[in-house]
């Protein structure tokens, strides 16, 4: 029963996070440099344990989702998969001295400060720069690319620590 | 057999992963070719149906500007329209001369369409309403204009005539052309695409060029392969030389805005401020150039192109 419902609370976020992207955020463009890659939230706050195959398939399914949306082939697809290849790796880097509880979520007020913020910082910057290197196609206008990463960054992370702030729980615990 | 698979299960995130990531780029690499369809685009149906709400929603909030927009369009048309002398005035009435059955040889009038049947898009006088070359009005549900190749979704589609390859045009010049349809809507490959190249020339003396799009600003392009003797004046009209059948010869690009010589190429280097403003298009018109069908067969006939059109020249 408890499986059942976590499917259905992840079809839901799945449901909301590619709604407020396309319908809202897509738009918000900071100074022609700054994006704002909601959808990704998604990925990143998926359950620790979730299984590598299915957290690859996800991530495949939301880029996909996101690429219909703007015609982009399969650029957000190829660089959401790259994030959820390198998800774990990075949630093995920063393990806490005595390991993951099975209840931990990535969520700022269980984890801390200082985790969340390396572990968003990390993994965001790796997507854009997939992100934006492969939407180039070459390493031209670095300049500008990699403003657009460092700015896209920047935007991306304080959204989603927003995210963070206003609906993850409190508590231990309650998912 | 064993061992096989027990080292597929323990590379099973490395064997997904670099399956989805092949299957990723193998979209997005056949997407940003030109010409060829993609599968999986904005022209699906559910997707164009998602966009054309949002748009409905969103037009609420540009009313006003879009009012103004009309109005001057409306006003310029209405000028075109009324000529200030009687030089380019259409008659209201066509004498036609006696049928030959009339044996009082009554002089016959015939009244040309109440409508206007042109339309000015972009410098140009356009049939609004010949059957064979359709000019079909559409409405832009979305549009993007940053990213290295830039398209627009249409409302128009399959339904209303709208057929991949066709050019589509603003009233202030060229947009860019249709890439894939759907029933009821159509993406387009914008101008702002780093495949963009686009047979013009400048309209002063008639030379050629090849408008290119350099990924980085909106409002600018750059002229291509005009020669180094050429001579060049900074405010110069660019238009459509209607080479490449996809336009009709004579739609405005731009303006010349600046010129330098580089020093190893054959070219000068030519930037054009685009005469579109594609941060706020809404209304577009599909067009066809004249004969396109039977020129694109002859000069496949002649090994100039391959079948169904190579890159955009």
């Amino acid at each position: 029963m408890s499986s059942l419902r976590s499917i259905l609370v992840q079809v839901l976020r799945y449901v909301i996070y590619v709604g407020v992207y396309v319908l809202l955020v897509h738009r918000l463009v900071l100074f022609d440099l700054g994006w704002c890659f909601l959808y990704l939230g998604f990925l990143l706050f998926l359950p620790i344990n979730t299984p590598i195959v299915m957290q690859l398939l996800l991530s495949f399914a939301m880029g996909l989702t996101i690429d219909i949306f703007y015609d982009t082939g399969g650029l957000h697809a190829a660089a959401a998969v790259g994030l959820g290849f390198v998800r774990p790796w990075v949630l093995r880097l920063l393990t806490p001295r005595d390991g993951y509880d099975s209840v931990d979520t990535v969520n700022v007020h269980q984890m801390g400060w200082q985790w969340f913020s390396v572990y968003l910082t990390l993994l965001v910057l790796l997507h854009h720069a997939t992100f934006f290197l492969l939407e180039l196609g070459s390493f031209r206008h670095l300049g500008l690319t990699g403003a657009k990463m460092l700015v896209s960054a920047l935007f991306t992370s304080l959204t989603l620590l927003i995210v963070q702030l206003l609906f993850s729980p409190v508590r231990r615990g309650r998912q | 057999m064993r061992n096989l698979f027990l080292f597929l299960f323990r590379f099973r995130g490395a064997l997904v992963f670099a399956l989805l990531e092949i299957i990723s780029l193998y979209l997005f690499v056949t997407n940003s070719s030109y010409q060829r369809p993609a599968f999986f685009n904005s022209a699906n149906a559910y997707a164009g149906l998602v966009l054309a709400r949002r748009a409905q929603v969103t037009d609420y909030f540009h009313l006003a500007e879009m009012n103004q927009r009309l109005a001057a369009e409306n006003a310029s048309l209405r000028q075109q329209l009324y000529l200030p002398d009687t030089v380019g005035r259409e008659a209201d009435s066509v004498a036609l001369p006696p049928a030959r059955t009339d044996s009082l040889k009554r002089i016959r009038y015939r009244r040309p369409a109440a409508r206007p049947d042109t339309l000015l898009l972009g410098l140009k006088r356009l049939p609004a309403r010949d059957p064979s070359y359709p000019l079909i009005p559409a409405r832009v549900i979305n549009n993007m204009l940053h990213n290295v190749d830039n398209y627009l979704t249409l409302n128009v589609g399959s339904a209303d005539g709208v057929r991949p390859g066709l050019g589509v045009v603003a009233a202030d010049g060229v947009v860019g052309r249709v890439k894939v349809v759907s029933e009821h809507f159509a993406t387009v490959t914008s101008l702002l695409h780093s495949r963009t190249s686009i047979a013009s020339k400048i309209k002063r003396d008639g030379t050629f060029g090849t408008i290119r799009w350099l990924g980085d600003d909106p409002t600018h392009a750059l002229l291509d392969n005009v020669l180094r003797e050429t001579r060049l004046v900074k405010g110069d009209t660019v238009v459509t030389s209607g080479y490449n059948a996809v336009f009709p010869e004579g739609i405005f690009i731009g303006t010349i805005d600046s010129f330098v010589k580089e020093s190893d190429k054959n070219f000068w280097t030519v930037r054009v401020r685009l005469s579109v403003n594609f941060t706020n298009l809404t209304h577009v018109y599909v067009v066809t150039s004249r004969f396109k069908a039977e020129r694109d067969t002859v000069e496949a006939r002649t090994g100039l192109k391959p079948e169904g059109g190579g890159p955009a020249r």
